[in-house]
This record gives structure tokens, sequence and C-alpha cells, in this order.
């Protein structure tokens, strides 16, 4: 028997896949983001209170995952913005295959932010690069605080976590000051926001945080592309 | 939960590996696991197991190395470490 040494990633062939989507949304400046949480943290709810706010003719789309049923896009697509459900019929998790296939001419139409909501799950998920240019953890009040102990492998890879429903915290027995502390043990430079999709609360940091997010990725295009003209497309979604 | 998905990509791995080297025969494959890869290697060891049974692949085996965030690591490693060959003997004819 001869043992050779392989070194690679188990995942690679989605990984390709995950490189090619990156490369296609960094030549169009476009910024994508992978929403992760456990079922019922309010990922949808999240995604709707954010496309109700953005500023008019904001060139956006969403790609919403979930085992069974199109729920969630018949919600999503009432703000007027293009939404394709990704039903995985089985899976935990969206891959980058999925998410290509979804996407098609998407891309070549320019857009400015692609929000993709993966399936209600903290743990699968978290394996599989989709070609995002961050992962968005959501995690709810209604939740345990120890959540971020429990499934370190979320809060490691995600830059934003997003602390929903604080609506409810007179109500329930969650220390937001604990649930925070123990992300950061996990992740020390982890953003933080505050939410409620009831009261709009944390509404306003967040778009800021998105805002910054999406010039510095149309920035960096539009640096690729110069000397050119701008890389701002003149095609609306 | 997804255990059963890698357990698939990882034959995939190695049959793309495996035509490196004609004539051979994958006998074990070795897998790097880090503590924040979000994989459970008992669930996958069992997944790993089902989906080998019963076909070319049997009797395949699965050796994983757990590896926590330290000495360099990032914990969240889920490699695809080595390959053991064996030579395939021509049957007699």
């Amino acid at each position: 028997m001869n043992r050779v040494a392989v070194e690679k990633k188990v995942l690679s062939e989605n990984d390709l896949i995950a490189a090619r989507i990156r490369a296609a949304l960094a030549n169009t400046g476009s910024l994508s983001l992978n929403f992760i949480g456990s079922p019922g943290a309010g990922k949808t709810a999240f995604l709707e209170q954010t496309l109700m706010r953005l500023p008019l003719h904001t060139r956006a789309a969403v790609l919403t995952g979930d085992i069974q049923t199109d729920n969630d896009a018949i919600r999503l697509r009432r703000y007027g913005y293009p939404v394709r459900q990704i039903t995985t019929a089985g899976a935990c998790h969206l891959d980058a295959r999925m998410v290509e296939a979804h996407l098609n001419d998407w891309i070549e139409k320019g857009l400015e932010l692609l929000f993709i909501e993966n399936v209600g799950n903290l743990v699968c998920p978290t394996s599989y690069d989709l070609g995002e240019d961050a992962k968005v953890v959501v995690l709810s009040v209604a939740e345990g605080e120890d959540k971020p102990l429990k499934y370190p492998g979320i809060f490691r890879k995600a830059e934003l976590m997003i602390l929903n429903k604080i609506d409810l915290l007179p109500h329930v027995s969650f220390r937001a000051d604990l649930a925070r502390e123990n992300a950061r043990a996990i992740r020390p430079d982890i953003d933080i926001i505050e939410t409620s999709c009831i009261t709009g609360a944390g509404f306003g940091r967040w778009l800021e945080w998105l805002a910054v997010r999406a010039d510095k990725k149309k920035a960096s295009a539009q640096k690729a592309t110069a000397p050119k003209a701008s890389a701002e497309s003149p095609v609306a979604v | 939960m997804h255990e059963m998905g890698i357990a698939s990509s990882v034959l995939e791995a190695v049959d793309k590996e495996l035509h490196l080297y004609p004539g051979h025969r994958a006998a074990k494959v070795g897998l790097r696991i880090g503590e924040f890869a979000g994989v459970d290697t008992e669930s996958l060891r069992f997944c790993f197991e089902a989906v080998v049974k019963g076909t070319e692949w049997e009797p395949l085996e699965l050796e994983v190395e757990w590896c926590s965030a330290q000495d360099g690591r990032r914990g969240d490693e889920l490699e695809f470490a080595y390959l053991e060959l064996d030579e395939i003997k021509e049957a007699a004819a």
C-alpha cells in the first residue's frame, strides 16, 4: 500500500464554483451577503424590513433557500425586487452550485446587492462557500444567549451578527450583554447590530453598515476597471 | 445533518484523485477536520460507510484526524489530507 499526500479541500468542487460566482460579482461590484440562522430567527422578516427600507432604485435581488415551499419568496416579492426561491428538496444548506444555477442573468444586469437567505440551520450552511462577501448570522432573543458557544463555527465565520427580535427582551430571560460577550469570545471583531422587525429598531445602523460595504465593493470594481469609464451598469434590474 | 453530502463529496474527490494513479484502487482516505468545521466526525463515519457499502468502493476505509484551533491551525479545516492506494493485480487469465 502506498500513501500519497493530497492536501485539498473536501469541498473543492463547491469552492471552484464559489470562486467563479465571486469573480463575476467582483466584476460588477455587487455586494453579496449570506444570511445564516436557526429556523425562526427572523431571517425572512429581517430581509423584508431591509427591502422595504432600501434607497429607491437600489439594484437588489434575493435568493432564498428552503427545504420545501416557496413561502419565503412569496413574502419577499412584495417589495418589488427580484426574488428567486431555491428549494433544496431535503438538503439542509445551500451550496454554490444551487446559487450559480439560480443567478443566471442577474449578474450581467449589474446588481448592487445580492442577499442570500440560507436554509434555517446554524451548522451545515457554515461549511459551504457561496461566493459571498460576508456571512451574516441572525440570532434572536427567543433563543439562548449561549448559541455562539454551542455553534462556534458560524459565529467564527460571520462578520456581522444581527441580534433580532429585541422588542421581546422585556418578556424573555435572554441576556443581550451575555450574547454579545459570547459572540466576541468566538470572534472578537464581529460586528453586532440589534434589531427589531416590529419596531424597526436598529435598521438605521444596519443600512449604514450595508451602504459602507456596498460602496467599498463598488469602488474596488471601479478601481479594477480603471482607467475605463465608470463600472456603473446603466441597466436596471 | 449535511454529513451525507460531505461523504459523497469525499468520494467525488477520491474519484478525481484516483485518475492520477492508473492501475490502483483506493484503500483508505484520510481527512483533516477542524473543531469549527461544523462536521460531526461520528456522523460522517456512519454516512461514509453507508455511501461506500455495496458499491465498487468497498472496502474503502476512512480515517479522520480531528484538530483544534491551535498550533497554527484555523480550526475550520475540512481537508482531504491523503489517499492510500493498492496496486490492482492483473487477474490470472
